[in-house]
């Protein structure tokens, strides 16, 4: 009697259970690597109407984000400047730049410059820019070195586990209050002493400073 | 013994509102309670014992549900690819900030107004809480001496009033839409023109 299944079906369960799991290992890993906000958000740099570069104002002429952001440490929301803003200064300097016409438009007729946002917490998120900027987290520690940027790029993943991450440890992420809009400031240059001055300060400003890092879900999920 | 089942099924809870089986009298009068019921016929048992009336479980739509199904599905792969298409990011938002701020502007700060609120014998002093000059909250004005930052009920409620649909939202001049201007300039000529003879002969009607 002839067999009924051709003698390769032997291989069917190792070939079964090995291509299971290494389909399954690969539907995981794709997923966790391309659908979380490491990869959908960190890189996104929409073009902007106006070309502000942030490397040329805050690196080369030194300005303060707080000149133009200036309500972060009042209000929940960091402002984007209003024309009048730029104008302080362009009125003066490049006043007939062709690049800044919609700025000069703007201004005259009070229509807003249409800025494409990149930096956004989900709306079931709760995030206050005061209360972390007056407790000595820099604007670097989550929005990246923009000081360099000719145009600016999402460059944390501003996923949960990074906020968590600065909550968990909040000792380890505090700088002195003065320090905070001086995005390539540093404790040291010797990483270990840097490490040292960082901890001493980042536990004592916590304790000082009230600093309640809370974990609990309605601190953002409010 | 049909009639005893039957009978059973009367019993029965029911999704349609059967009328619940009266107690048949003994003896005397036997009431009925439709033409149907009394002649006995057929079409009438027959609705009596099914739930539902006919054809209400079947679905006898040409379009039938594989059919819609396959038209659906198809409709969410289109979707989908037009998802994929556009980038697979969240929408773009715009920020609109001002051509030029107001002097002292904070979003996300509320602003508070001192007003105060006309009553018969005089008015009540109020501090109004407003986001983005909306208005929000009603408090009394604890800054002036009349209330010690007290209010009434009216006062408290009256923040309603300033979202009531049926507030004017529109200048009308026997009963037509007027421009804003317009009804200013108007108003200024009566005021012109009564401030001649001191207001005589004058009344506001206000509802």
């Amino acid at each position: 009697m002839p067999a009924i299944f051709p003698k390769w079906t032997n291989q069917l369960p190792f070939i079964l259970v090995v291509g299971g799991l290494l389909t399954a290992t690969s539907v995981i890993g794709g997923l966790w690597y391309y659908f979380t906000p490491k990869y959908t958000r960190v890189g996104y740099q929409p073009i902007q109407p106006v070309a502000f570069p942030h490397s040329v104002h805050v690196d080369q002429l030194g300005l303060d984000c707080r000149y133009c952001h200036n309500a972060v440490e009042t209000s929940w929301y960091s402002n984007v400047p209003s024309a009048n803003t730029c104008m302080n200064c362009h009125n003066q300097v490049l006043k007939d730049d062709p690049k800044l016409a919609l700025v000069r438009e703007s201004y005259a007729s009070g229509k807003p410059i249409p800025w494409v946002q990149i930096h956004k917490v989900p709306d079931y998120v709760y995030f206050n820019h005061s209360v972390h900027v007056n407790r000595g987290v820099s604007c670097v520690k989550c929005h990246g070195e923009i000081n360099k940027m000719d145009e600016v790029y999402h460059a944390k993943p501003l996923s949960m586990t990074f906020c968590l991450d600065c909550h968990r440890n909040p000792e380890l992420n505090v700088r002195p209050n003065d320090k905070i809009t001086q995005l390539d400031w540093n404790w040291d240059a010797d990483p270990h002493k840097a490490a040292d001055m960082k901890l001493k300060f980042g536990q004592e400003a916590v304790k000082d400073w009230k600093v309640n890092a809370s974990q609990n879900c309605s601190a953002c999920h409010r | 013994m049909e009639s005893e089942r039957l009978a059973e099924l009367l019993r029965l809870s029911s999704m349609k509102t059967i009328p619940p089986p009266c107690p048949e009298p003994e003896s005397g009068q036997k009431y009925w309670r439709s033409l149907d019921q009394l002649a006995d016929a057929p079409e009438f048992r027959q609705w009596l014992e099914r739930e539902f009336p006919d054809g209400a479980s079947e679905f006898t739509d040409p379009v039938s549900r594989r059919k819609f199904v396959q038209v659906m599905s198809a409709s969410f792969l289109l979707g989908g690819l037009g998802v994929l298409g556009s980038g697979c990011r969240r929408p773009e938002e715009k920020i609109l900030p001002f051509g030029k701020m107001p002097e002292g502007y904070v979003h996300g700060v509320p602003q508070f107004f001192a007003t105060a609120m006309p009553t018969r014998g005089g008015a009540i002093p109020l501090l109004v809480k407003s986001h983005e000059n909306r208005p929000v909250k009603i408090e009394g004005n604890p800054d002036h001496p009349d209330s010690n930052g007290s209010t009434d009920t009216f006062a408290q409620a009256s923040i309603l009033s300033l979202y009531d649909p049926d507030r004017a939202q529109r200048y009308t001049q026997g009963g037509n839409t007027i421009s804003k201007e317009k009804a200013l300039d108007t108003l200024t000529n009566v005021a012109k023109e009564f401030a001649l003879n001191r207001g005589a002969k004058v009344a506001f009607v206000m509802e």
